[in-house]
């Protein structure tokens, strides 16, 4: 990842119904081959619903972590 | 002298909101350009069941007296130095402005879909375009019929799995089922976005033989061939295909021009309403980024507390929602979360689709305000618990 790699954050904290999976394939949907995209949650729905995302579309998960109060997903963009 | 609140867009927050403020104490305006206000959810039932009583009233008989009523565009808002500017080039300072702009149909955003839309109706746009859906369906002989939303944001998230049962009772009920294939398609990863509800109506809709094809996001539809492809590479062949286009904001410039995000929707703290960067603006309802439901019920929701934030009382909107969800052959659902509580699991009942149809009666004399005591009772003992 370099600098000049498109970063999109998407801050899906504390968000009520239909929740994070909307603002994920929102991004998706804005995105372009080689974008990483980085999703913050609070719903621990959010996981399963990454890897079946990314099992699907064929893109990458960096990574899935616990920060304290928040659940941040990086994801690769590599199909689209 | 009484402060002047001026309110852009009569709909369901905008006129909760006009009536909840007290005129005493505000001047209050509203500017909105359609003469006619539209109880939105019927929609539904002109499309899928040819129900078109009392879909629209004049919007002055839903007002206080006290409310000055002004039908014009507005075209430019200027949150530095407070001021809108309307389609006929008349001015107006505020003390607040309350953003209840809502947002419209674009089927432009999708290769084919405009044309798609434009010869099979939809059910999110207007009462004409959802009668043509009807006339779709009742020209309907069997085939395939893909339902379902084609970008991740829609008005009313359960209206999708509302259309595809609402379909499929039709089709049983004049002995087509047999003779037609219902594939729902959805961005999600499930029927459902909300996994508790989704445990509700996923095996309703496997019961009634529909096809689900999840991870389905339009990308663009050949209207010769009848095929939709998805982003994720998927292909859909339809004979009736009933397609809830995507959703932007309205067509209104902003100083700053970055208060709206890349859909034109008016990015909002979600629970005060107040418009990034502002202390006298606030966004309510659909036409704003607040992360709940485009619903009525949370424009609802927002427009009381902004009208007491505004009157300097203390008050939040903490994400409730409240959307009914009808799962035909007369029952119905509904689903309840707030910001912090995800959504419950609540089976279909004949009360609970009792309690959607009453609300449509209801709908008119809640805008004025008179039934909020039984609405604060009502919420109360429904208020979901982490």
């Amino acid at each position: 990842m370099t600098d000049e790699t498109p970063h999109t954050m998407v801050d899906s904290r504390g968000s009520a119904c239909p929740g994070p999976i909307t603002d994920l394939a929102l991004a998706y949907r804005r995105a372009k081959v080689g974008d990483v995209i980085e999703l913050w949650a609070t719903d621990p729905g959010v996981e399963p619903d990454v890897h079946a995302w990314a099992a699907k579309t064929g893109n990458e998960i960096v990574s899935i972590e616990n920060e304290g109060d928040k659940i941040v997903v990086v994801l690769n963009i590599v199909r689209r | 002298m009484a402060e002047r609140v001026l309110i852009v867009g009569g709909g369901d927050g905008g006129t909760i909101l006009a009536n909840a403020l007290d005129k005493r104490r505000f001047d209050v305006t509203m500017l909105t350009a359609s003469p006619k206000h539209m109880f939105q959810p019927a929609l539904l039932y002109v499309a899928f069941k040819n129900a078109s009583r009392d879909i629209a009233r004049e919007q002055r008989t839903l007002l206080d007296r006290r409310v000055r009523l002004v039908h014009d565009a507005v075209k430019q808002v200027d949150l530095k130095a407070q001021v809108v500017t309307t389609a006929s080039g008349e001015r107006y300072e505020y003390d607040y402005v309350v953003l209840g702009t809502g947002i419209r149909t674009n089927p432009g955003e999708i290769p084919g879909l405009a044309e798609v839309n434009a010869e099979f109706g939809d059910y999110h746009s207007s009462v004409s375009q959802a009668e043509k859906l009807w006339s779709r369906l009742d020209a309907f002989q069997g085939g395939t019929i893909a339902l379902g939303q084609s970008t991740p944001v829609i008005k009313c998230p359960p209206s999708p799995i509302e259309g595809i049962l609402l379909t499929d009772e039709l089709l049983r009920k004049r002995g087509l089922r047999d003779k037609t294939r219902l594939v729902f398609f959805t961005p999600y990863p499930r029927a459902y976005p909300a996994k508790p509800m989704n445990e509700v109506v996923e095996p309703i809709l496997r019961e009634r033989g529909i096809e689900i094809v999840p991870f389905f996001d339009v990308d663009k539809i050949d209207p010769e061939t009848r095929t939709i492809t998805s982003i994720e590479g998927d292909e859909i062949v339809y004979d009736l295909p009933i397609i809830i286009p995507p959703f932007i904001g309205a067509d209104i410039a902003y100083e700053p021009a970055n208060v709206v995000d890349a859909s034109g929707f008016v990015i909002a703290d979600k629970n005060t309403m107040r418009v990034k960067g502002t202390e006298t603006a606030f966004a309510i309802g659909d036409g704003s980024t607040t992360p709940t439901s485009k619903s009525g019920v949370a424009a609802h929701l927002e427009a009381q507390a902004v009208a007491k934030i505004i009157a300097g009382e203390p008050a939040k909107y903490n994400g409730r929602t409240h959307c009914p969800l009808d799962m035909a052959f007369g029952r119905g659902t509904f689903v309840i979360g707030t910001y912090d509580t995800p959504v419950r699991k609540l089976p279909p009942t004949r009360l609970k689709h009792w309690m959607k149809m009453a609300f449509a009666r209801f709908y008119w004399i809640s805008l004025r305000g008179w039934l909020e005591p039984m609405f604060t009772v009502y919420f109360k003992l429904t208020e979901p618990r982490p």
